[in-house]
């Protein structure tokens, strides 16, 4: 197994324990109070808020599995970045506006602070490099075959 | 049983403070609303100066009060947590207390809350709780809030609140069955009264 390959998997392997946990986390609590925490970032109506506090921890869960396995990996890969920037730009918003809410990432509890900031950032950062990986992968099997 | 531990505590505490005059209700009396008895307990660690500590008070715990406090289904407990970065609130918290003392810890949250950006900027704490205050009030007011007690009862709600992992205000302790529940920021009222009616009908 060549150098990207390794990085690839331990990049896969974090990313899928990173969702897993905070899957697990946001179900181990009532959804409402997931739902008052995603309220407090005040871009969502109270329908879409309480729609996505139901369906958001099973869909990180979702990812979480999916990563894990492999199975679908460039649109897992593309999907996990995409949901990681929304929860950056979210976060960046809220800081820069002086929000003091609670990021709400695994669980309740957490202020969104720089070091969620940083920790969010290199998960984007990390997601984004798994998915160039993975269709780096994709496309130089297909040259090969 | 977990509420009777946090009040021994509060008790334990209170007695660790040089004994009180036998006219002064404990802190833990003037700053709570609601029966004792009631099913969901519900500490609320706030700062006068915080922007969303005014929303949460005037948006969330007003009709919080009147829909659960006042039909005996939530016992609200108000706890001080004033943060450093507020100049005045500190300050804001004991003045609150010292109306506490003689029972207008509800006029005079009211009244900080609803001036807040006026002395936040001037600083005119004590005029501003005192505006809320007959005359006679004010004069107790004002000599209350510079009693040792009163500042002791505002750092021990703060040390309460570090024990509870309070990081930021405000921050709505919610106990229901042992089970302990902190919710952070302004919360919207319409989220927790499903909430509450969710632990209620548990």
């Amino acid at each position: 197994m060549n150098t990207r390959r390794w990085i690839a998997l331990i990049l896969r392997i974090a990313l899928a324990a990173v969702f897993v946990y905070a899957a697990w986390s946001k179900l181990r609590q009532p959804w409402l109070l997931f739902a008052m925490a995603i309220d407090a970032y005040g871009v969502l109506p109270q329908w879409a808020v309480m729609t996505l506090a139901r369906a958001l921890p099973w869909f990180e869960l979702a990812l979480g599995i999916l990563l894990l396995t492999g199975f679908w990996l460039r649109y897992t890969a593309m999907v996990a970045s995409a949901l990681l920037a929304v929860f950056f730009t979210l976060m960046l918003r809220s800081y820069t506006k002086g929000l003091q809410i609670n990021c709400a990432c695994f669980g309740l509890g957490e202020a969104i602070s720089l070091k969620t900031l940083l920790r969010d950032g290199l998960l984007v950062l990390s997601s984004v490099a798994l998915t160039a990986l993975a269709f780096g992968r994709v496309s130089c099997s297909a040259r090969r075959t | 049983m977990s509420r009777f531990l946090l009040l021994l505590c509060c008790t334990l505490a209170v007695g660790a403070v040089p004994s009180q005059s036998s006219k002064s209700a404990p802190p833990e009396v003037v700053k709570s609303v609601g029966v004792f008895t009631a099913p969901i307990a519900i500490e609320v660690f706030s700062d006068f100066q915080c922007p969303s500590c005014k929303l949460l008070y005037e948006q969330t715990l007003r009709p919080l009060t009147d829909d659960y406090v006042a039909r005996g289904k939530v016992y609200l407990v108000h706890r001080d947590f004033p943060l450093p970065q507020h100049a005045h609130a500190r300050e804001a918290a004991c003045y609150a207390c010292a109306a506490g003392r003689i029972g207008k810890y509800e006029a005079a949250c009211d009244v900080l809350f609803r001036r807040q950006e006026v002395w936040a900027a001037d600083g005119k704490v004590a005029d501003t709780v005192c505006s809320a205050l007959s005359p006679g009030e004010a004069k107790q007011v004002r000599a209350l809030a510079k009693d040792p007690q009163i500042v002791a009862s505002v750092d021990q709600d703060i040390q309460l609140g570090q024990v509870a992992g309070v990081r930021q205000t405000p921050t709505m302790v919610i106990t229901y069955k042992n089970q302990r529940y902190p919710v952070a920021g302004a919360v919207n009222y319409d989220l927790l009264r499903r909430f509450l009616d969710q632990l209620l009908t548990k």
